[in-house]
């Protein structure tokens, strides 16, 4: 073979060897996004089946009928749930007890986390270990102390007994979160803030919180959804149905005999409408690389 | 502006003693640079200054206050970081001004002084930037101005220059030299650098395993150290030491070991004779090419050449030992050529064996 053969011909195997990886590359992305696709197709399906629910008349709740937007498609159901429950009341409760939860839970779990993570003192490790065995208790087995707890504290059909009851189960989770993620600020900023004339509160206050806003934000999420998912603690707690949270008032919607079927799909999809408000606004606050320049990395 | 006292030092981490009774003052409007290898305890001894590390014995005074009840933010000091420390989610102009407007100081006078600092600094068109968007030299000068504003009565600065490039690194050293001629304030400097610290203060502090073990001016620390530790640290190439016996023959105080003898010029006469450590600076080194003849010429084969550009870095071997040379460019020696080496009385020291203390 001459030399210009020779250099052709390893030319054209290394032209074969880029085709053949950039083949096996097309190959992968495409597995990959299949498999997003149908998990993600897997997670909304059951949305738009009770969307369809919501959706039908009347007569034809019990349809096999596997349309989306159903055959003579009407907002009954969504008109009933404001007109015929407290439905209103159910969600006003749920977004009081949600949000004071999540700003209690978020202001006890970050200066705990920042003790833990910035201070030395007997029992740290073991604290630490102990917060965390306690989320590995059953949801179940808490129901009874909390229950004791909060009725010892005369807090039974009261907010502030659902508010105790719901931070302290999500504190253990949030200061975990916040710990780890205030040891990745360096302490020099809170040093450099000392020597500029802060006292260690104020540099917790104006240089650690406003730098930890992205695990703030997860944590704040935690809490929010926790608190507004849950049921079981709420039905030990709140008995005045003008109390309950709307996990509570639909639960209430399962007759003996009948289900509202229609209401009960309408009201389901109207309280995702509030914690998907609160995704989206803090979505903006989970940025990360705030603490970037800073300090030398 | 105010004069620093350091009175009995002495640090502990648990049951570990970082410093060992340390005194040291430093007079007002000085620059003192604390120099010594890291984890000696020189940046300790600052963050204790500063307020951010606790004394365990000892008092320190900023001028005549006692501080070290006092926390961080009243001892009236403004620190520069190692790692700049500037508050990320703040721009330049907020992070020179927040110790400001904690203090409470009306925004006028709070805007004018970071203006001025900014101006002495020339960083006014970075002032609307944040940290991320500057480089290691400006982020330098941010938190120099920052420290600046305040109007301290001492800056203590803890490395500041250790994460910048050589290049970068040489010209912030002119710009804070510059700064003191200009702000007249009292500064102590922490560097592991001993170029910096030469080139910086009006005296060193040595320090070394919790200990100072000498303090002067950058010519005594450099021409006369007094130990074999301040001699080794200080001075760039490191000095020479050369194992042996000091004795008199005839009158005349003289250096032997293995390949070497050589006369001890300027003694005083009450030298302790006996097993000694000969140092001798590289720059105190010439060499005679054509092989050792004469007295005080000590015979040697070098081995290898390091142009630096204007000097040359001599490796040569001494019997048993190994000396560095640093000589003009313009020697033409090769390696495994013997040569005579000459040392010129006013680079050469004694130190006693075992305790390193200076004998001459």
């Amino acid at each position: 073979m001459t030399e210009r053969g020779a250099r052709t011909a390893g030319l054209l195997t290394s032209q074969a060897i880029l085709k053949a990886h950039h083949r096996r590359e097309a190959l992968k992305t495409a597995l990959v996004h299949g498999a997003l696709i149908l998990a993600c197709a897997v997670c909304v399906y059951p949305l738009l089946r009770i969307l369809a629910v919501s959706l039908r008349p009347g007569d034809r709740i019990i349809s096999t009928d596997l349309s989306i937007i159903p055959q003579g498609a009407t907002m009954v159901s969504y008109a009933r749930v404001f007109a015929e429950t407290h439905f209103l009341f159910w969600l006003w409760n749920s977004l009081v007890i949600t949000v004071a939860t999540s700003l209690v839970g978020v202001a006890l779990a970050s200066t705990a986390a920042y003790a833990f993570s910035r201070f030395k003192f007997p029992g740290q490790r073991l604290g630490l270990s102990l917060l965390l065995g306690t989320q590995m208790l059953p949801a179940g087995m808490l129901i009874l102390p909390l229950f004791l707890m909060i009725m010892r504290l005369k807090l039974m059909n009261t907010y502030l007994g659902m508010v105790i009851a719901y931070s302290v189960s999500s504190l253990p989770f949030s200061i975990w979160i916040l710990k780890g993620y205030f040891d990745t600020i360096p302490r020099s900023l809170e040093e450099a803030a000392l020597v500029d004339g802060t006292s260690v509160f104020g540099a917790f206050y104006r240089i650690v919180l406003p730098l930890s806003t992205p695990a703030l934000a997860i944590a704040f999420l935690f809490n929010f959804t926790q608190a507004w998912n849950e049921y079981l603690v709420a039905r030990v707690i709140l008995t005045d149905s003008y109390k309950y949270t709307w996990t509570l008032g639909l639960f209430d919607l399962q007759g003996q005999y009948l289900t509202q079927w229609g209401m009960f799909a309408a009201a389901s999809l109207l309280v995702t409408i509030p914690v998907m408000a609160v995704f989206l606004y803090s979505s903006k606050w989970l940025l990360t690389g705030m603490t970037l320049g800073g300090v030398k990395g | 502006m105010s004069s620093v006292t350091f009175k009995s030092i002495t640090k502990r981490f648990g049951s570990n003693e970082v410093l060992h009774d340390v005194g040291l003052q430093i007079a007002d409007k000085e620059f003192l640079v604390l120099v010594g290898p890291s984890g000696c305890g020189k940046s300790t001894l600052l963050r204790m200054l500063a307020g951010l590390e606790e004394t365990s014995e000892g008092e320190i005074h900023i001028g005549e206050k006692l501080v070290n009840h006092l926390p961080p933010r009243d001892r009236e000091i403004a620190m520069v970081f190692q790692d700049y420390a500037l508050y990320p989610h703040m721009t330049v102009a907020e992070n020179m001004s927040f110790g400001l407007r904690l203090k409470g100081i009306a925004p006028d006078e709070v805007d004018r002084r970071v203006l001025k600092a900014a101006n002495i600094l020339q960083i006014e068109p970075l002032l609307k930037r944040t940290p991320r968007q500057l480089s290691g030299g400006q982020r330098q000068r941010v938190a120099i101005g920052r420290a600046i504003v305040r109007e301290p009565k001492v800056f203590p600065f803890d490395e500041p220059l250790s994460n910048l490039d050589a290049k970068l690194r040489e010209e912030m050293r002119i710009e804070i030299a510059k700064l003191h001629q200009k702000l007249a304030t009292t500064i102590i400097y922490v560097t592991h650098d001993q170029v910096e610290a030469m080139t910086l203060a009006t005296r060193i502090a040595v320090v070394n395993a919790g200990r100072i073990q000498q303090v002067g001016t950058p010519t005594d620390v450099f021409g006369r150290p007094e130990n074999m530790f301040v001699a080794g640290f200080i001075g760039s190439p490191t000095m020479n030491f050369i194992e042996g016996v000091l004795l008199r023959e005839n009158g005349v105080l003289r250096f032997k070991t293995e390949g070497v003898d050589v006369p001890v010029l300027g003694g005083t006469g009450a030298e302790p004779l006996g097993p000694a450590t000969f140092g001798v600076r590289p720059e105190a080194i010439s060499i005679e090419r054509g092989g050792a003849g004469g007295d005080g010429v000590v015979a040697a084969e070098v081995e290898v050449v390091e142009l630096l550009g204007y000097r040359k870095n001599v490796h040569l071997k001494v019997a048993g030992a190994k000396v560095l040379a640093s000589v003009s460019a313009a020697f033409g020696g090769e390696p495994g050529e013997k040569v005579g080496l000459r040392f010129d009385p006013a680079g050469v020291h004694l130190f006693e064996k075992g305790t390193g203390r200076r004998i001459r």
